[in-house]
């Protein structure tokens, strides 16, 4: 099997997994119960919540569990929106967020909440000027995401943090992080709200955190006890907490040595499937090399698929705006082509992906395009 | 003349549009009906949507007489819709 849909989701680390294993067996007691059993499992949490806050930077009080990004997404951008609709009912956001952001968006703009999207320049990075012109008195939000999970653009964060709270600094800056963790350095200082799902970097299924800035209020979406924050209620989960934390952990052992060695391979993939008739490569040098997003122009991207797939290979469409994903609106956004938009595969590199995956990967990519071409 | 606008909640180009809808119902004394792809699934059904939201369907004496698709800004919209008027 030559799987190259990282982006989707990873398999759990065996490490990973023998922690949440572990971790369920040793520690039985529930961390709100006030025995022996509660308080060394909430001590464990603590040691846990203690690894992820130093590794991204951030206080653990400003850690809040959810059960994974759409989740954390939901949470930011409902939670800001109930609990700050007095001061205003504006939010901006762009054309290149996951449905989780949209979804909620469009939840809210049912309820009377305004939502504009902010311009982007050729390469699909938020237009700094446009972003000053919509920010309002009454904008409550900006949502941007820091890594596209489509095409895999970059957004300068520090740059957008500083626009928005030189035109209005009672705005709040939510960044959904999702594709960054675990693959790029993260600098969050500047941001006040920010989501991410473990399984992105080998860790389980079904956890992730809100990162909320602990000056900032929010209305929480699960009403009930104090969990391990008071804005997520629910027993706490430990195993799934302390496997995100070794998960963690792993990612950023080596983060350069493991960056460098996707870019690698993401250069020699991109040069040749470049050399390919009819091949066109929507990633350009400003997006992260973990995801690489193609055009195969004239074949349907579910066809690509599910004839990569014949082969053992796994990669991935990834659309918005498209129920069966032959259609990008990012894409689009990004080409204002609709004969590449129609066509657009995504290729998602680990630092697990080999070099010999990547030169197998070529060959029946090749193989497949041929096939299709003279079907 | 009935409108009936077929889209999703994680449709982005849905949401860019919302905006325009009571425009376009005050400019030609229509109600629009908005129909979500997930949630009325079965109201949805007849229409055979493509691949690309939304889906404005433009009806006269209960028979479809044009379809939109896609995200199109107000002034757009319009043109297409005068021009089977």
């Amino acid at each position: 099997m030559i799987y190259l849909d990282y982006s989707a989701t990873t398999m759990t680390s065996r490490e990973v997994l023998d922690s949440f294993v572990q971790s369920s067996t040793k520690y039985i007691g529930n961390p709100n119960s006030l025995h022996k059993l509660g308080v060394e499992a909430n001590n464990l949490i603590a040691k846990a919540t203690s690894q992820i806050a130093n590794i991204l930077g951030v206080k653990e009080n400003e850690i809040i569990y959810t059960s994974g990004a759409s989740e954390s997404n939901n949470l930011a951008l409902k939670g800001i929106a109930y609990k700050y609709q007095n001061r205003g009912k504006h939010i901006i956001t762009t054309n290149f967020e996951h449905s989780s952001i949209y979804g909620p968006l469009t939840f809210l703009s049912e309820l009377g909440f305004d939502v504009d999207f902010v311009e982007s320049d050729d390469n699909g990075i938020v237009d700094l000027e446009n972003l000053k012109n919509l920010i309002r008195e009454d904008t409550i939000l900006v949502s941007v995401g820091a890594i596209n999970s489509e095409i895999g653009i970059k957004q300068p964060i520090d740059e957008i943090a500083k626009v928005i709270k030189e035109c209005n600094n009672k705005t709040f800056f939510h960044v959904d992080i999702t594709q960054a963790v675990g693959k790029i350095k993260l600098d969050l200082k500047n941001v006040d709200l920010a989501s991410f799902s473990a399984h992105k970097f080998f860790g389980i299924k079904g956890i992730g955190a809100l990162i909320k800035k602990e000056n900032i209020n929010i209305e929480p979406l699960i009403h009930g006890g104090k969990s391990t924050t008071i804005y997520r209620s629910g027993t706490p989960t430990l195993p799934l907490i302390v496997s995100t934390a070794k998960a963690l952990r792993l990612a950023y052992e080596d983060i350069d040595i493991k960056y460098n060695h996707v870019l690698e391979l993401n250069k020699y993939l991109k040069n040749e499937l470049s050399k390919i008739d009819n091949i066109h490569i929507n990633s350009n040098d400003l997006c992260i090399p973990h995801i690489l997003n193609l055009s195969v122009v004239g074949i349907k991207p579910e066809t690509f698929l599910h004839a990569l797939e014949e082969y053992d290979v796994y990669i991935s469409t990834q659309t918005a705006c498209s129920k069966s994903g032959s259609h990008s609106k990012s894409v689009y956004a990004l080409t204002h082509d609709e004969k590449i938009a129609s066509s657009s595969i995504r290729i998602s590199i680990s630092y697990i992906t080999t070099k010999d995956e990547i030169d197998k990967f070529i060959e029946i990519f090749k193989e497949c395009k041929t096939k299709l071409t003279l079907a | 003349m009935e409108i009936i606008k077929i889209g999703a909640m994680w449709c982005p180009a849905c949401l860019v549009m919302k905006k325009i809808w009571p425009k376009i119902e005050e400019d030609y004394n229509v109600k629009i009906k908005h129909l979500d792809l997930d949630f009325d699934e079965e109201e949805v059904k007849p229409y055979n949507v493509g691949d690309i939201l939304p889906v404005i369907v433009i009806k006269k004496d209960g028979k479809e007489i044009k379809r939109i698709i896609g995200e199109k800004n107000y002034d757009s919209l319009k043109k297409e819709i005068d021009e089977i008027l």
